[in-house]
């Protein structure tokens, strides 16, 4: 059994709007072991990115409430004064985000960010912070580090900004990264090589990583366990053989159902009815997919849904699955997607 | 039949500096490409960004000045018309865009952003214009409520949906899709992409389909351009393209493509490794001494290839 680096108990994340709290992360719960890529998947608005920002404590703290447990090696970060995370930010856990270009600081030279992380956590001379950024540019493989240095963001390509964010992120080597969308901005042949950066400084550094991104194909290129989030909780939870294999949760099966695979032929996608409900006005109380699958009978679903352990380590919420198919536009059944 | 023939198109922006703001030197974003559309296909152009793929679409449209070589719609060259006598040509050639929230004026309502096509074009009583504008809506899927709604009020899908009512309105045939699906979540990309196929079955349109999802257009598009530094490098079938790649920059591509079964992980690794090695090794043959692709030459009936 690995040591988990990072363990997530009942997180709940909620915002305040117009002076009322709504639930954005709904009582999530999983761990990141070391050497291990968790994928976070879902759709835009399922709340992923604001568990990557609570993770983080990134959150305006006066409009959001962070409930639960974050426990970073034994340790609740959830509970710790922003000073104390101010030490844990950046050294234990680092964070990649998706936009290189806004997440950079467009005044400092690459070299100056970099080394901005270092200064703060290590007491390293001037001399030897520079040595170190030199090597985290090799390490991530920009070609010319000296020059590099001291370029501005700008005069960067995405793929290369990106392995400036990624050596930023590992500048202390940290046990943990969140990868926020790593590859969404980048072409595919960058993404390809970002993918592959990213798991070769793993196996350096053995650290875990949590990826969050809905890209279901980057996931099955690189992660080790998935977690999927649809309105704030979680739906189903499993390794990646597990969850491409055997997927269980409506959610899941229609996700996989509608990307244009580059292997299948030209069969017709399967697209989700309705909308992703917004947290304000959403039903909590019944299977939050429920109104997005409305061919499958009421009885099917659970009242307040829990999640169910099917298999060693894999979890499903509600009780749908078992009952769930698609249909065509007829509403004849054509396949359970499970194959 | 063919309807839309690109021959030998170039666009060039001039870089300007020194003491005057002289032109020094030129951006070559489309340098020499030749294509064709035949009528109801639909034909992508996959690429990397700033490959000038877009640059080619919206030089179709005249969005761009083109520098040199023939825009052949129906016969007719578009490239060397003026503004005025375009305007007959933009009816039949319509454009959706890449991003439902900038391609949208948030300060129109709906019926407004779809009808003005119309009304450069017609002169119709607000009655016929609303009925008009409701069958489109329908078409697209949007309640007729939504007509004075404002686009902030919809979803980035439903907002693509408007864009795409508003290119339908004139029945163009020819229309160009610029990257419609990239801002957009999967399940929503899979509803927009289902919508073009049965809109292109029920008006015969044809589709110019640019996009870098490489899944997506082998998804969407019966036959294929990659370009890569404003030359096209490999033409053929959707197929032909995926199954058997002959020009490295293409291999290289189509390795990239992630794989969704998470079981043939090394195989892919593996995959890679070996056309990167390719590539470092032979990149230097398949393009002349300025780094530029070479001319397409035929290797089966369809398929083309940039060799020397």
């Amino acid at each position: 059994m690995k040591k988990p680096i990072l363990q997530i108990e009942n997180l709940t994340t909620s915002f305040k709007i117009k002076d009322k709290y709504y639930m954005a992360v709904d009582h999530v719960s999983f761990s990141v072991s070391e050497n291990e890529i968790v994928a976070v998947v879902g759709e835009s608005g399922c709340g992923k990115s604001a568990l990557a920002l609570s993770i983080m404590r990134l959150h305006n703290n006066q409009r959001t409430k962070i409930e639960g447990e974050i426990k970073y090696k034994e340790r609740n970060i959830v509970s710790i004064t922003e000073a104390q995370m101010n030490k844990v930010r950046g050294k234990d856990i680092g964070i990649i985000f998706q936009e290189p270009l806004t997440a950079l600081n467009p005044l400092m030279t690459v070299g100056d960010q970099i080394e901005e992380n270092l200064t703060f956590h290590t007491k390293l001379s001037k001399e030897k912070k520079r040595l170190r950024t030199l090597e985290l540019l090799t390490q991530v493989g920009i070609p010319f580090p000296t020059r590099t240095y001291k370029q501005f963001p700008h005069e960067l390509s995405g793929g290369m900004r990106q392995r400036v964010m990624i050596s930023i992120a590992i500048a202390c080597n940290p046990s943990l990264v969140i990868a926020d969308e790593p590859t969404t901005a980048l072409d595919v042949t960058i993404q390809a090589q970002i993918l592959e950066l990213l798991q070769s400084i793993q196996k350096e550094t053995k650290m875990g990583i949590i990826l969050i991104t809905h890209d279901l194909s980057v996931v099955a290129e690189v992660a080790d366990r998935i977690v999927v989030m649809y309105a704030g909780q979680v739906v189903e939870i499993g390794t990646v053989k597990q969850i491409f294999a055997k997927p269980l949760h409506p959610y899941t099966r229609s996700l996989l159902n509608s990307i244009p695979s580059a292997v299948t032929n030209k069969q017709r996608l399967h697209v989700i009815e309705g909308i992703v409900p917004s947290i304000v006005n959403m039903n909590r109380d019944s299977c939050r997919f429920s109104p997005r699958i409305p061919w499958i009978p009421r009885h099917a679903h659970e009242e307040s849904p829990e999640l169910h352990e099917v298999a060693p380590d894999h979890l499903v919420r509600c009780t749908c699955y078992k009952h769930f198919y698609f249909q065509d536009h007829r509403g004849v059944k054509i396949t359970n997607g499970i194959t | 039949m063919v309807l839309l023939k690109i021959e030998d198109l170039k666009v060039h922006f001039p870089i300007r500096g020194g003491f005057f703001r002289t032109v020094v030197d030129y951006v070559r974003a489309v340098d020499g490409i030749t294509f064709e559309l035949s009528e109801g296909e639909t034909y992508g152009l996959v690429g990397e960004s700033g490959s000038g793929k877009s640059t080619t679409g919206k030089a179709v449209v005249k969005l761009n000045d083109v520098t040199s070589g023939r825009i052949l719609f129906e016969g007719q060259d578009l490239s060397k018309l003026s503004f005025g006598q375009m305007k007959p040509y933009r009816k039949d050639i319509q454009m959706i865009f890449q991003d439902p929230y900038s391609s949208l004026n948030p300060k129109k309502r709906v019926v407004d952003i779809i009808a003005e096509p119309l009304r450069n074009y017609e002169r119709l009583s607000v009655g016929e214009e609303k009925k008009i504008i409701q069958n489109y809506l329908d078409k697209v899927g949007l309640s007729p409520d939504s007509m004075y709604k404002y686009p902030h009020e919809f979803s980035g899908g439903q907002r693509q949906r408007i864009g795409i009512a508003r290119a339908l309105t004139l029945k163009p045939k020819l229309i160009i899709a610029d990257e419609p699906v990239s801002a957009l979540d999967v399940s929503v990309q899979a509803q927009v992409l289902n919508f073009l196929q049965d809109l292109q079955k029920e008006f015969k349109i044809t589709y110019l389909f640019i996009g870098h999802d490489l899944s997506v257009i082998r998804h969407m598009c019966d036959r294929m351009g990659v370009m890569y530094r404003g030359r096209l490098v490999e033409e053929g079938t959707s197929d032909e393209i995926y199954e058997n790649p002959q020009h490295i920059y293409t291999k290289r591509l189509i390795a990239a493509i992630p794989d969704l079964n998470p079981e043939s992980r090394e195989k892919k690794t593996h995959l890679r490794k070996r056309v990167e090695n390719e590539y470092k090794q032979y990149r230097s043959k398949y393009f002349d001494d300025k780094g530029r692709a070479y001319d397409l030459k035929l290797i089966s009936d369809t398929h083309r290839v940039a060799l020397p």
